[in-house]
């Protein structure tokens, strides 16, 4: 179809010698004349030294409209050495001859020219898309932050700092989230209300009601403010803002006198109505609407008219090019912690622990001590099939912090923490474990099922010291309960909202666990701090500046060039939702179909129709390979794919059919070439943008073609680079079972998952394979046993079972 | 052991490890168990020892027959493995594949075989019996002889137990232990002859099945829900299938809506729950008698509703650790014991001889009052 050839256009053939390193087993004179046939033929011994290069550059730079094709090494290899080229434009076919093809393969022979020169026929006539298209060119240079807590301030700070404009929007009325609510923090011991500064300030850290670096003009505050609904795309939202009145306006000046007036008692505060929280310090009082009984009696003992009740909600719309949410993550509830006796007066947990502490400092000052013995259960409602199943991973830190603690202000107290593993991995936490123990504090290995109560109300614990395998009864004063963390409430509608997924815990789903930490499913919507899960605070702070980077990045590229996407023919779609489904991207719509647009003829009604979004299509090509008429064209097409698959085939008896990724497997693959790890010339490769490409027709046409044998290689398991593609090559591969059983073809079908680490193996993988396909897979392991033994090498000849090997 | 037995223990054991590779030894499940303070090794370790596939110590551990089934280690398993099914597969093994000949588990085989051919087994005589043939400990002998004296005043025949003009009489699983102990027969047949609470024997039952360790199931069939006297008949029957209900709480419960008093034998007392019966229930309908009875319920011992009586679950072996401090605790406080399971007050009871604590069962110490009556009803047990 795309065919240069058919053009009327004669390509040029850049046929590379590679310094004669491919002397051995091909003939590139014969090689010259048969590409001949192809189009002009223009050889050199090294195309990538400095000579190659200055004729290519011209060639690029006079552009004449005829395709080029480089029959020489590697993509991979290729995009290195002419990697100032394609920066000016250089636009070519590869045509791996080398590691594809030369150094691969035994020396001698002609099956090896003769499988060259069909790669480069294949290259010519079936060249794949070349035009890259910019998407997501133009973004709103706007951050919406969602969560003011120390991950979603300090991020919106340095992202003001470079210049964006940034929305920062908390729920509740004062900035500092939870690290500023408690005491001291680990591992640094001191309180969790600072922050970095800005150049203005000199010093590493402020307290947030003495950082200028909040008070960046680009920065601005929305409280007691939550996130209506966003539409728009990535790079281009549009998000509306619900914003309660504070009531207090800025002229207060906290004297406080309107506190004691006020006859409402409020929750929140635990205090009155209207209280204050000074940790940012930018609002100075505020009121609880909730609680509020809206009497007057603040605004008429307010000495500076500070008190407004005219204010009301108001409903906002703010543009945003990226968003990110902070929203952050809260102690467990107490019905996960009822059965080791929560709600009792003897039982807190570790957060109530931290405020219990003030005025315990206070009693040994006065030499009391509140409690003869202490007990610390961890992993309380943690790992817990029935309640939380997963590790909250501060909590160790928390108790060790407390335990050392209550041992240093009362010697005397016996302090015991029940512990199923102390996970206190982290820089210099090994310290606080150890410190610990030079504190008397007990550990006890072993978790109890539950805190029972004798008549007086004293906690009974019945509990298998694990270490010494035996029960115990501790009768303590006071039980402290690690409770681990969950998401904020509000987590799944602000998921919802913002179109990102949730993990199975509960909290937003990252993108990938190991590279892109810092972004949600959604595209555009970012993620730090523990809304993904609990996290200290130095992975928090660490977090935020991470994903401010990455913001910026994202708010500051060019834009995502993306090879042409998927196009659907409406005469031939359906409007099944196959497509739909399958599109890990969900790029893919149905719309009702339009009266005047065509369709196949058994869509009798409108019906529906399917729409590809250009700009979210990655162009992996599942739902061409999915599509059960054929509807969706891929800018690989089936032509191209057919029409390579029998070029490259074609003149060999019984091959050995690949069809590979250019992603992890591709990897794999390539740089097993560069170590001339050599696998049988039957063997032939072709290359896809994603395995999920792959449909069963493929694999069918292979085996039509006469292959001995399929395989598929693509990302390692879990981790396609289109996060779906291995799972839709294993159904197409199933489907191909199935027909070729039915067409009573048999041959050995297989899908492996690889990656780059597996350059050492996938030499040995093909052989074998290849072996098996022939069906001498036993004489293959038998040379292989022979070969380990340490005797020596077989001589080949009659008899030999070293083919291929 | 034979090398092909051993593969096919092996086997076993290997197949049971796939069932319990997520326990990460946390020890919940000695925790919970009631005769968690009794045992060498306790259901973790067997977790560990099936985890390791060690099938010598696996057939070596007598603590899988101390187990009384109570399944509480399984209930509070964080990571739900079947904590109670492990123990009862390994027995499982052990008799299979030779192993331990541990008292526990002798009794076990004896009750087994001998409810194969007859349809109920007498509790006082099988324990006097094992204890005899030296299943019991040595220094535990104090216990068999209780038995012996216990036996010799039991009775055969079975009295009438509920009213008359009943209109649909419950079921009523009388079950070994109570059939054979006189006093405690008649004192509960007087109780829900007073209460007027509609209650019929079931006829033809035989032993619920609980002594076998689940070898034999329950010779008794029922649709309806059953009320119990021994919470052992109620694990039995559970096995089978049969709902049951503790017959104290429905008099207690009875005795409310009739808006009937109970007298009780002494101003206070000690409850003590034992391993088999529902803890929390089984406290609250003690403690609802009290309230009935105006008696007040001591219940300050902390571990009193976790220790298991020594019976572990069925046999007669003696006091535990757990109940001697039970003992002491009692006498300190002056007040009798009183328990709704049989087995526990008859090992409580020989616990607590020395010190000359009371151990009461259940309708022993509570009765329904009369307007002729005081709360000292009659003449204490011994």
């Amino acid at each position: 179809m795309s065919a240069a050839i058919t053009n009327g256009v004669r390509p040029r053939i850049l046929l590379c010698e590679c310094a004669g390193t491919m002397a051995s087993n091909l003939d590139f004179d014969w090689l010259e004349q048969v590409a001949s046939e192809q189009g002009e033929v223009l050889r050199s011994s090294t195309w990538c030294s400095r000579e190659g290069q200055a004729r290519l550059l011209e060639m690029t730079e006079t552009d004449d409209g005829r395709p080029l094709v480089f029959a020489g090494c590697s993509q991979d290899f290729a995009a290195q050495r002419f990697q100032r080229l394609y920066a000016r434009g250089l636009q070519m076919e590869v045509a791996d001859i080398r590691e594809g093809c030369s150094w691969v393969h035994e020396a001698g022979g002609e099956a090896v020219t003769d499988k060259a020169s069909r790669i480069i026929e294949a290259a010519v006539r079936f060249p794949g898309p070349h035009s890259n298209k910019l998407v997501l060119k133009r973004k709103v240079d706007s951050v919406l932050v969602i969560g003011g807590g120390v991950s979603g301030t300090q991020a919106a700070a340095e992202l003001a700092q470079m210049g964006h404009t940034v929305e920062l929007v908390e729920r509740r009325p004062f900035l500092g989230g939870r690290a500023a609510r408690i005491g001291t923090v680990f591992p640094t011991n001191d309180c969790g209300q600072c922050l970095p500064t800005t150049d203005a300030q000199a010093g590493v850290r402020k307290c947030f009601h003495r950082n200028v670096a909040i008070d960046n003009p680009n920065l601005r505050i929305w409280r007691r403010t939550e996130v209506e609904s966003v539409s728009g795309k990535p790079g281009n939202f549009e998000v509306s803002l619900r914003q309660l009145p504070n009531i207090v306006t800025q002229d207060c000046v906290n004297c406080g006198a309107c506190e004691p007036v006020c006859p409402a008692e409020s929750a929140e505060s635990g205090g009155k109505a209207i209280f204050t929280e000074f940790y940012d310090g930018r609002v100075q009082r505020t009121v609880d609407l909730e609680a509020c009984t809206f009497c007057g009696a603040c605004a008429e003992v307010c000495p500076m008219d500070a008190i407004d009740f005219s204010q009301s909600p108001e409903l906002t719309t703010v543009p945003a090019g990226a968003i990110l949410t902070a929203v952050g993550c809260e102690p467990a509830p107490a019905r996960l912690i009822e059965h080791l006796g929560y709600g009792q007066e003897n039982v807190v947990t570790q957060t109530e622990m931290s405020e219990l502490m003030d005025d315990w400092e206070e009693a040994s000052w006065l030499g009391q001590q509140p409690a003869k013995e202490v007990v610390m259960i961890q992993c309380a409602g943690s790992r817990d099939r029935r309640r939380l199943p997963y590790c909250s991973r501060i909590c160790c830190m928390i108790a060790l912090k407390h335990a050392i603690r209550l041992r240093t202000l009362f010697p005397e107290m016996k302090v015991t923490i029940c512990y199923l593993e102390l996970r206190v991995a982290g820089v210099g936490y090994e310290n606080w474990y150890l410190a610990a123990r030079r504190a008397g504090v007990e550990f006890l290995r072993g978790t109890p099922p539950r805190v029972q109560f004798d008549d007086e109300g004293k906690p009974v614990i019945e509990v298998e010291d694990v270490t010494a395998a035996e029960k115990k009864i501790l009768r303590p004063d006071l039980v402290v309960l690690s409770t681990g963390m969950v998401p904020v409430p509000d987590t799944a509608r602000i998921a919802e909202v913002l179109g990102a997924e949730l993990d199975e815990d509960g909290f937003i789903a990252i993108l990938d666990r190991k590279n892109r930490a810092t972004e949600t499913s959604a595209e555009g919507v970012f993620i730090c701090g523990s809304a993904a899960g609990p996290k200290a605070l130095v992975e928090c702070n660490t977090e935020a500046s991470a994903v401010a980077s990455e913001i910026h990045n994202f708010l500051a590229s060019a834009g995502r060039r993306t090879p042409p996407a998927s196009v659907v023919d409406p005469a031939k779609c359906v409007g099944c939702d196959t497509c739909q489904a399958a599109c890990p991207f969900g790029a893919i719509s149905l719309i009702e179909r339009s009266a005047a647009a065509p369709r196949p003829t058994e869509v009798r009604d409108d019906g529906k129709l399917a729409v590809i979004d250009e700009e979210a299509c990655r162009a992996c090509g599942i739902c061409a390979a999915n599509c059960p008429e054929l509807a969706i064209t891929h800018n690989l097409d089936d032509q191209l794919l057919f029409g390579r698959l029998r070029t490259m085939t074609e003149g060999v008896e019984r091959p050995v059919v690949g069809f590979y990724c250019k992603e992890c497997a591709g990897a794999a693959i390539s740089l097993s070439g560069l170590r001339h790890d050599r696998y049988p010339e039957n063997v032939r490769l072709v290359e896809l943008p994603c395995l999920g490409r792959v449909s069963a027709l493929h694999i069918v046409e292979a085996a039509r073609l006469g292959a001995a044998g399929v395989f598929l290689a693509g990302c390692a398991e879990d981790r396609c680079q289109y996060r779906k593609g291995d799972l839709s090559a294993e159904e197409q591969v199933e489907l191909a079972r199935e027909l070729l059983e039915e067409a009573e073809m048999k041959l050995p079908l297989e899908l492996w998952h690889l990656c780059a680490v597996d350059r050492h193996t996938v030499g040995r993988r093909i052989r074998l394979f290849c072996a098996r396909a022939e069906g001498n897979e036993e004489a293959h392991m038998a040379g292989l046993a022979l070969e380990r033994t340490g005797n020596p090498p077989c001589e080949g000849g009659e008899g030999c079972v070293h083919t291929g090997v | 052991m034979s090398t092909q037995v051993s593969e096919q223990a092996r086997a076993a054991v290997h197949e049971l490890a796939g069932d319990c590779l997520q326990c990460f030894q946390c020890g919940q499940c000695r925790g919970a168990c009631p005769n968690g303070f009794d045992l060498d090794q306790g259901p973790r370790r067997v977790v560990r020892l099936i985890l390791s596939e060690d099938v010598e110590k696996l057939l070596a551990c007598e603590d899988v027959w101390r187990c009384s089934e109570c399944r509480a280690c399984s209930d509070v398993c964080p990571m739900e493995v079947d904590v109670a099914g492990m123990m009862a597969a390994v027995r499982e093994l052990q008799v299979t594949f030779g192993g331990v000949r541990c008292p526990e588990r002798r009794a076990a085989a004896i009750a087994t075989k001998r409810l194969s051919r007859k349809g109920s087994i007498d509790n006082m005589l099988f324990g006097t019996a094992m204890a005899s043939r030296g299943f019991v400990p040595k220094d535990l002998l104090a216990t068999a002889a209780m038995g012996y004296k216990m036996a010799s005043g039991k009775v055969r025949r079975s009295p009438r137990l509920g009213a008359k003009d009943a209109v649909e009489p419950k079921p009523f699983y009388v079950g070994c232990a109570l059939q054979q102990d006189k006093s405690a027969l008649q004192a509960t047949a007087r109780v829900i002859r007073e209460l007027g609470f509609p209650l019929a024997e079931m006829k033809g039952a035989g032993c619920c099945g609980h002594a076998t360790r689940g070898k034999i199931a329950a010779k008794a069939e029922s649709e309806e829900t059953v009320l119990t006297a021994c919470p052992a008949c109620d694990h039995g029957l559970h096995e089978s299938e049969i709902e049951t209900v503790p017959v104290w709480e429905a008099l207690v419960e009875h005795a409310r809506r009739e808006e009937r008093k109970l007298s009780a034998k002494a101003p206070r007392f000690v409850p003590y729950v034992g391993c088999l019966s529902d803890r929390d229930t089984a406290l609250a309908s003690l403690a609802e008698a009290a309230e009935l009875a105006g008696a007040e319920m001591v219940s300050s011992y902390p571990s009193l509703h976790a220790g298991c009586c020594g019976a572990l679950g069925g046999m007669y072996r003696g006091a535990s650790e757990a109940v001697h401090k039970l003992v002491v605790f009692a006498q300190e406080e002056a007040a009798p014991i009183v328990t709704p399971c049989l087995l526990c007050r008859d090992n409580v009871h020989s616990a607590g001889r020395k010190q000359g604590v009371h151990v009461y069962f259940w309708p022993e110490f509570f009765q329904v009052a009369t307007a002729a009556e005081t709360t000292a009803d009659g003449e204490a047990d011994d």
